[in-house]
C-alpha cells in the first residue's frame, strides 16, 4: 500500500490572509476542438463547458475552468479518496473521448497543487509579484486565468469574492508557497 | 514592456508571451526536392527590418495558442494581431 | 541651534518636534518636517561639498531632485552606508548621519582643492587625452583618479533593507501633483476612473501651495488658498490613490511606468525597522497625464558655483515652505520675472533684499512694479561678472550688458551679499514625456522644448508641457483633460484667475564677463564640473553632435543627469557654431529619471526567491539521507549520497558499482512526460523523431532522437505506445518545456490537420528507476502479482499495474545498460514508493544513486546526454547514431539537413571515446584534443565531452567530439595540460557490454 503525501503540509494565517493546500482533489485536463466532444463531455458530466474565454462552469461535484479554445480543466469539488486513484469520471470520459478520438483525457490529479487563498489581501499578495490586470477579476466570481505569479505558471480561479484557488505545478509549490509566505509576511 | 492582445484571452503583460521570429515562412510541403540553396532560404533566411514586420508570437503563459502580430519595429507599434492560419493583410 | 535662521512658524514644519542628527561628524537640530538640506541651512551651514574635480567648495543650490551639489553619503557603517543621496530630498529623522561625499580629509580643508589652481590644466578630455597612454597604465591611473575624484562609497556588506515591487492598473496616472496634476486627478477621479496620482515631494500642492503672492488670485481667493481646498476635496475621492515620496523613474511604451515609492527613509532606525524601505511599482496605466512642472535654470556667469548661489525659486521655497532664510543679505539676479516673486516675499517677511539684477532692459508686469513699488534696487541690463567668497559668497560684482549682450560695459559694482539668488528662466520637465518616445519641439519665443507627437495615450499638462502663467495651466489644463479623457465639462473652465503677465523676454546663455572666457570659472554642470569653456574646446576640437560634446566635456552625465544645465550647454553649442537650437535636437533621456537602489530594482529577488527551484515527490528522502543536491535547470537533483564523509568520487565510485553487482535505485522524476492522444499520434511520431513509429506494437517502448530543422540533435528519451492512439513521451529533463513548446508549435501552425493532442504531465508523475542484476527481483517484490518474464515483460516494454490500489506504470527500459524498471505513480504516492522500493531491496543493498553516478553509468554504454554530449551543432550522424536516422521516411523535422553540404562533410566533429594511456589518468570535461603539438598554431581538434573513472572498467574513460573521428579509431591523440601533455586513443564510444547481454539478464 502506497502512503499519500501532499507538497504542502502547513496551512498558514496572516492577518487578512488564510493560505492551505486542499488536497486530494481529482484533476483532469480535456483538450479537444469538435462539437461531438463538448457535447458528449456534457452528457457524460452533466455539466456544460465553458466556451467563453477567462471564464469557468459548476455543477455539484465538478468545476470546469477555460484554459484555451480546446483546452480544459475539470476539478472534483471535493476531497477524493486518499487510498485510491481510480476515479469513474476519468475512466468515463477516457472510454468516450479518448477511445473515441474526440479529443483527450489525461488525469492531472497530481500535475498541479491547489493552493486555496482566503481573506482581504489576496489581491495585494497577487500584485506584489503578477502583472495580471485583475481589477475586473476581482469583482468577477468564477472567471479564470493563466498567468505568472513570481515567475511561475499559475492557474487562477476565482471561487468566491476573495477567495481564490490557485493551481500550480507540484514541483515549483514549495517554492511558491514560500514566496507567498513571505509576501504575506509583509503585508 | 508591451501589452499584447491575446486573441483568446485578451490583453496581458508581454511577459506572459514569447516571440517567434517571422511568420508566414511555410514549411516547405516536400523538403526531399528542395537544392541546398533552397532548403536554406527557408531555414535560415529571415528579415530584419526597421518598420513593419510580420511575427508569430505565443501566449507561453497563457492558452499556449501561436498568433500572428504586425508590428512597427520602429515604435514598437502593434498594429494588428490575427490568429494562425489567417491572411496576412495585404496593406 | 541658530534660530534666528527660522522666520515664521510653517504648516509643513513641526516646530515642536526637535530633529537631531550629525552632519560630518557634528551634531546639529532640526524639526520634524525639514529636509536635511533645510535644516542645514537652518544651521547657516552652505558647504556641503566639493565638486568632482576641481574640488571648488559646493553649496546647495537647489529644494528638489535636480539638486547637483549637496550630494551626501548617509550612514556611517560602511556595511549599509548609502552614497549619492540628495540632500534637498531626505527627510531628516532622530539619528540620521550623513556626511559630505566628495572631499578628503574633510569639507573645510580639502586636498583636492589644489586641483582647482591646477585647473588651466584640467581641461575637458583631460582624462582622456592623458591616460590614454600607454594603455597598460590605465589601471594605475585609474586608481589615483578614483581617489581622488572621491565618489560616493558603495556598502561592503548585502542590503539588509527590505524591498518590494507592486504591479498597478490604473485608468489614469497623474505624475506630479502641483496645481495642474491636482487638476487632472480630481477631474478624472470624478468621473469613474480608477486614478493612481503620484508625487516625488512629502506634500502635494507643488509651488503654488506655498504662493503667497497677492498677484496670483483664483476666484478671489489666494492661489496657495484656492489649490488647499481643492487637495481637500480631491482626498475625500473614492477610486483615487495617492501616493507621495513617490518618483517615476522611467516611462516605457504602453504606458508602461516604474516608480519609487519611499515608505521609510523619513523614519528613525527604530521605526522603520522590519518595514519595506522602497517599493518598486510596476504601473500599466490605460492613460497617463504627465504633469511634472518645470526645473528653473540657473544663470551662466563667472564664478556662479559658489555657496550661497541658489536658484531663485529655491530661496523663495526655503523660506515660505520651510520657514529657513538662506541669506540676511540677498540678491536675485534673473532673466524673468519669477525672482521678483522670491524677492518679495523675501521683504514681506522683513529680509533683506539688496538688490535684483536683471539682464533685461526692462519689464512692466505687476509683480515688477510691486518691487518697485516695495523700494527693492533693481539694476536692468546687468549682469554679475564675478562673486567672492571661497567658502560662501559675500559679495559679488556686476557690471552693464552691451546692447548685444555679447559683452559688458561701464565700470564694475560690488554689492556685498551672502546669498544669491538666480533664475533663468524656467525649462519643462519633458523628461518622461521622452523617455516614453515623445518627440519634441522647440519654442523660440522663450527657448524651450515642449512635448510636439505623443507616442502613446498621454498628455502633458502645465508648466511641462511650457504653460508657465496661473491662468494658461488652469485654462489649458482643463482644455487637454476634457478632450483627453473625454468629458464634456471640468470645474475648471469659468474660474476667475488674476496673475502677473511677464511682459519683456531676454536670454543669454552664456553670460559675458570683463575677463576673457579663458579666464571665468562659468560652470555648466556643476556636478561634473564642466565650464562653458570646456563646451567651447571641444566644438574647437572638432565635436559637432550634442551627443559628442556630452561624452568628452561630460555634461549631464552626473548623478543629476544634467538636469540643471543641458540647456544651458545646448544654447552655447547653438550660440558657439551658429545653428538654431531646435535643430540641434537634445540628449537622449534615459531612465532613470532620479538614481534609483539596486535593491528597489531587485525587490525579493534575492536570495532564495534568486530563482526558481523545483523539487521531486522523493526530495525529502533525499535530504534525509545526506544527499548532495545538483541544480539541473530548475530542478534540485540529487547528486550522490556521501556516507562517512566520502568524497564525491569515493560516493560515485561505491553507487556505481552497486548499481553494476547488485542493485541501485535513482530518482527519475525530473524527466519531461509528455502526454500524447489522437487519431494521428503516431503519424506525428513519424514527423518528430528521427526512426519510424507507426508499427511500434501496444505496449512497448522505444528510443527516440529529435532533431531541430537545420538537423541538429535537440532532444532523446523514451516513447511509449500505451493504445493505439495513446502515448507517452519522456523528454530530457532540461528540455521539457521546450520541446513541449516545439511540438504545440508545429501542430498549431504546420501541421493543423493532425488529430494530436499534448498534455504535460511532468509533475504528475513521480518516477523511480530500479537497476541492476537483481532489480527483477526487488520488483517482483513490490508487485508480485506482475508477471516479470522476458516473455510476458520484455526489455522495452511496459505493464499497466496497480500498488494496492494506487494504479502505476512500469517500463522495462534503461539508460545505464542493466536490467532495469522505471515505476511511474501518481507524484503523491512517490515518496512511499520509493520507501517501498528501499525496504524491498534492502536484502539486495539497493544503493540509492545520483545524477553522478548515472552520468558514470551510461557513458561506460557510450549513450550520449543531449546538452552535455552535444551542443546544438552535432547530427545523429555526427553522433554514430546512423542506426536511428530512418531511410525510409520520406519527411521528419531536420531530414533535409542532414544531406546539406556542410552536414555531410566528413571532417565534422564526430563523437568517439577515448581511453588514456595511463589508465588511471581522468581526462578533464572540455580539455582541447590535438595530433600535432609541433604544428604551430596548434591545431584544436576537438575536445572532451564526458569523463569518468570507471570502477566496472577499472579505468578512466571519456568521450568527446573530434573532428572526423569516425575514420580515427585507434589514433592516438594529445590533450596538452597546464603542466603536462595527456596520450589518448580513439576508441568505440561504447566501453561496456556491446552485447547488450546485460540488459536480459
Amino acid at each position: 500500500m502506497l502512503n499519500y503525501k501532499s507538497s504542502i503540509i502547513e496551512d498558514k494565517k496572516y492577518s487578512g490572509l488564510s493560505i492551505k493546500e486542499i488536497s486530494p482533489i481529482m484533476k483532469l485536463n480535456l483538450r479537444g476542438k469538435s462539437r461531438d466532444f463538448l457535447s458528449t463531455i456534457g452528457k457524460n458530466i452533466n455539466m456544460i463547458l465553458p466556451i467563453e474565454a477567462n471564464t469557468s462552469s459548476s455543477s455539484d461535484k465538478y468545476t470546469s475552468m477555460w484554459l484555451s479554445p480546446d483546452e480544459w480543466m475539470i476539478i472534483s469539488n471535493n476531497i477524493i479518496d486518499k487510498e485510491n486513484n481510480n476515479y469513474e469520471i476519468e475512466e468515463l470520459l477516457f472510454n468516450k473521448i479518448s477511445k473515441t478520438n474526440l479529443g483527450s483525457v489525461t488525469d492531472v490529479s497530481d500535475q498541479f497543487v491547489l493552493i486555496n487563498l482566503e481573506g482581504e489581501s489576496v489581491f495585494d499578495i497577487l500584485s506584489s509579484g503578477c502583472a495580471f490586470n485583475f481589477n475586473e477579476f476581482m469583482q468577477k466570481k468564477g472567471a479564470v486565468t493563466q498567468t505568472l505569479l513570481a515567475q511561475v505558471d499559475i492557474i487562477i480561479h476565482h471561487k468566491e469574492i476573495n477567495n481564490i484557488n490557485l493551481f500550480v505545478r507540484r514541483s515549483f509549490s514549495e517554492h511558491l508557497m514560500s514566496w507567498i509566505n513571505d509576501a504575506a509576511s509583509r503585508l | 514592456m508591451f501589452l499584447i492582445n491575446c486573441p483568446f484571452c485578451g490583453e496581458r503583460d508581454q511577459s506572459e508571451f514569447k516571440a517567434g521570429g517571422e511568420a508566414h515562412i511555410e514549411r516547405p510541403k516536400q523538403p526531399t526536392e528542395l537544392s541546398d540553396d533552397q532548403w536554406a532560404e527557408y531555414l535560415f533566411m529571415r528579415k530584419n527590418i526597421k518598420g513593419v514586420q510580420f511575427e508569430r508570437w505565443n501566449h507561453a503563459h497563457g492558452c499556449r495558442k501561436w498568433f500572428n502580430m504586425v508590428r512597427d519595429t520602429s515604435n514598437d507599434e502593434i498594429k494588428l494581431i490575427y490568429k494562425m492560419g489567417e491572411k496576412p493583410p495585404t496593406e | 541651534m541658530s534660530n534666528n535662521l527660522r522666520v515664521k512658524s510653517s504648516e509643513y514644519i513641526d516646530e515642536t518636534t526637535s530633529v537631531s542628527f550629525k552632519f560630518n561628524g557634528k551634531t546639529y537640530h532640526g524639526y520634524k518636517g525639514d529636509t536635511l538640506a533645510s535644516a542645514l541651512l537652518a544651521n547657516n551651514v552652505h558647504l556641503v561639498g566639493r565638486s568632482f574635480k576641481y574640488h571648488r567648495p559646493r553649496g546647495i543650490m537647489t529644494s528638489g531632485s535636480e539638486e547637483p551639489n549637496a550630494i551626501v553619503q548617509v550612514g556611517t557603517d560602511s556595511a549599509m552606508t548609502e552614497p549619492n543621496v540628495r540632500a534637498t530630498e531626505i527627510e531628516i529623522y532622530d539619528g540620521l548621519e550623513a556626511t559630505s561625499q566628495n572631499c578628503w580629509p574633510s569639507v573645510d580643508f580639502d586636498i583636492g582643492g589644489i586641483n582647482n589652481l591646477l585647473s588651466p590644466f584640467l581641461p575637458a578630455g583631460f582624462y582622456y587625452k592623458t591616460f590614454m597612454w600607454p594603455a597598460s597604465f590605465w589601471e594605475k591611473y585609474e586608481y589615483f583618479i578614483r581617489h581622488s575624484a572621491g565618489l560616493g562609497k558603495s556598502p561592503t556588506k548585502p542590503d539588509t533593507d527590505i524591498y518590494d515591487h507592486k504591479h498597478i492598473h490604473c485608468d489614469v496616472l497623474v505624475i506630479g501633483a502641483g496645481i495642474s496634476g491636482i487638476i487632472a486627478a480630481k477631474t478624472a477621479a470624478k468621473n469613474n476612473l480608477k486614478t493612481l496620482l503620484l508625487e516625488e515631494k512629502t506634500q502635494i500642492g507643488g509651488s503654488t501651495i506655498y504662493q503667497n503672492s497677492e498677484n496670483f488670485k483664483i476666484d478671489n481667493k489666494n492661489s496657495s488658498e484656492w489649490l488647499a481646498n481643492e487637495i481637500n476635496e480631491l482626498k475625500k475621492l473614492d477610486n483615487l490613490e495617492i501616493k507621495t515620496r513617490t518618483s517615476v523613474a522611467a516611462y516605457h511604451g504602453y504606458n508602461y511606468l516604474l516608480a519609487r515609492e519611499n515608505l521609510t527613509d523619513h523614519l528613525s532606525p527604530s521605526e522603520k525597522k522590519d518595514k519595506i524601505r522602497q517599493r518598486l511599482l510596476k504601473i500599466r496605466a490605460k492613460k497617463v497625464i504627465v504633469a511634472t512642472g518645470s526645473l528653473e535654470r540657473p544663470l551662466i556667469f563667472n564664478n556662479n558655483d559658489r555657496p550661497g548661489i541658489m536658484l531663485s525659486s529655491a530661496v523663495k521655497k526655503y523660506a515660505d515652505h520651510y520657514g529657513v532664510i538662506c541669506g540676511k543679505k540677498n540678491v536675485f539676479f534673473t532673466n524673468n520675472d519669477s525672482a521678483y516673486e522670491s524677492a518679495i516675499s523675501l521683504h514681506k517677511k522683513g529680509i533683506q533684499v539688496q538688490a535684483i539684477i536683471d539682464i533685461r532692459e526692462n519689464s512692466k508686469s505687476a509683480i515688477v512694479n510691486e518691487a518697485i513699488n516695495l523700494g527693492i534696487k533693481i539694476y536692468w541690463s546687468h549682469t554679475v561678472v564675478d562673486t567672492y567668497g571661497y567658502k560662501k559668497l559675500h559679495k559679488i560684482s556686476l557690471m552693464e550688458l552691451s546692447n548685444d549682450g555679447q559683452s559688458t560695459i561701464g565700470s564694475k559694482i560690488n554689492i556685498d551679499c551672502d546669498c544669491l539668488g538666480v533664475s533663468g528662466g524656467w525649462t519643462p520637465a519633458v523628461h518622461l514625456f521622452t523617455q516614453s518616445g515623445g518627440k519634441l519641439k522647440f519654442r523660440d519665443e522663450d527657448e524651450v522644448f515642449i512635448p510636439n507627437i505623443y507616442p502613446s495615450k498621454q498628455i502633458s499638462i502645465g508648466s511641462c508641457n511650457g504653460d508657465f502663467t496661473l491662468n494658461e495651466i488652469i485654462k489649458n489644463s482643463s482644455n487637454s483633460l476634457k478632450e483627453f479623457l473625454e468629458i464634456e465639462n471640468t470645474e475648471y473652465e469659468n474660474l476667475n484667475i488674476v496673475n502677473s503677465i511677464e511682459t519683456d523676454k531676454r536670454n543669454i546663455w552664456l553670460l559675458p564677463s570683463d575677463k576673457v572666457i579663458g579666464k571665468t570659472k562659468p560652470f555648466v554642470d556643476y556636478q561634473n564640473d564642466a565650464t562653458a569653456k570646456d563646451i567651447k574646446l571641444a566644438l574647437r576640437e572638432g565635436f559637432r553632435s550634442i551627443e559628442h560634446v556630452k561624452r568628452y566635456t561630460t555634461t549631464g552625465m552626473g548623478t543629476d543627469q544634467g538636469k540643471l544645465g543641458n540647456m544651458h550647454a545646448l544654447g552655447i553649442i547653438a550660440d558657439t557654431a551658429g545653428v538654431k537650437m531646435g535643430e540641434l535636437g537634445t540628449t537622449t533621456f534615459r531612465p532613470p529619471y532620479t538614481p534609483l537602489t539596486f535593491g528597489t530594482i531587485v525587490g525579493r529577488n534575492v536570495g532564495e526567491y534568486f530563482d526558481i527551484f523545483r523539487r521531486t515527490p522523493m526530495n525529502n528522502w533525499h535530504v534525509n539521507n545526506n544527499a548532495e543536491f545538483e541544480n539541473v535547470g530548475q530542478w534540485k537533483r540529487a547528486w550522490y549520497y556521501p556516507i562517512n564523509n566520502e568524497t564525491m568520487d569515493e560516493a560515485v565510485q561505491r553507487e556505481s558499482l552497486a548499481a553494476r553487482t547488485s542493485a541501485g535505485i535513482l530518482d527519475a522524476s525530473t524527466l519531461g512526460k509528455i502526454d500524447i492522444q489522437g487519431s494521428d499520434a503516431s503519424e506525428f511520431l513519424n514527423r518528430v523523431y528521427t526512426n519510424a513509429w507507426s508499427k511500434l506494437g501496444i505496449g512497448k517502448c522505444r528510443y527516440g532522437l529529435m532533431l531541430n530543422e537545420d538537423g541538429m540533435v535537440y532532444d532523446d528519451g523514451v516513447t511509449t505506445r500505451l493504445s493505439e492512439n495513446h502515448y507517452i513521451m519522456t523528454t530530457t529533463t532540461g528540455g521539457a518545456a521546450n520541446v513541449l513548446g516545439k511540438l504545440e508549435d508545429y501542430l498549431q501552425t504546420e501541421w493543423p490537420e493532425l488529430d494530436v493532442y499534448l498534455t504535460s504531465v511532468t509533475d504528475h508523475f513521480a518516477t523511480a528507476s530500479i537497476c541492476g542484476p537483481n532489480s527483477k527481483k526487488i520488483l517482483n517484490k513490490l508487485i508480485p502479482e506482475l508477471d516479470l518474464s522476458d516473455e510476458n515483460f520484455p526489455h522495452m516494454s511496459f505493464k499497466e499495474t496497480s500498488i494496492g490500489k494506487i494504479k502505476c506504470r512500469v517500463m522495462r527500459i534503461s539508460f545505464t545498460g542493466e536490467h532495469s524498471y522505471e515505476i511511474n505513480v501518481q507524484a503523491n504516492y512517490g515518496e512511499s514508493l520509493w520507501e517501498q522500493c528501499m525496504e524491498a531491496g534492502k536484502e539486495f543493498n539497493i544503493t540509492p544513486y545520483g545524477t553522478e553516478t548515472m552520468h558514470l553509468l551510461r557513458a561506460e554504454k557510450g549513450f550520449i546526454i543531449v546538452g552535455q554530449d552535444t551542443d546544438g551543432t552535432m547530427t545523429p550522424i555526427d553522433l554514430q547514431m546512423d542506426w536511428i536516422v530512418s531511410k525510409k521516411k520520406y519527411d521528419f523535422i531536420g531530414k533535409r539537413s542532414l544531406y546539406r553540404s556542410d552536414t555531410i562533410r566528413e571532417d565534422r566533429k564526430q563523437l568517439v571515446g577515448l581511453i588514456t594511456e595511463n589508465p588511471k589518468e581522468v581526462l578533464e570535461e572540455g580539455a582541447q584534443i590535438v595530433l600535432d603539438l609541433n604544428k604551430k598554431p596548434v591545431e584544436m581538434l576537438g575536445h572532451v565531452t564526458s569523463s569518468y573513472y570507471s570502477p566496472n572498467l577499472k579505468k578512466s574513460i571519456a568521450l568527446a567530439v573530434v573532428r572526423g573521428g569516425k575514420k580515427m579509431m585507434g589514433q592516438k591523440l594529445f590533450i596538452p595540460m597546464e603542466d603536462r601533455t595527456i596520450n589518448v586513443t580513439i576508441v568505440d564510444p561504447v566501453f561496456l557490454d556491446k552485447e547488450n547481454q546485460r540488459l536480459n539478464a
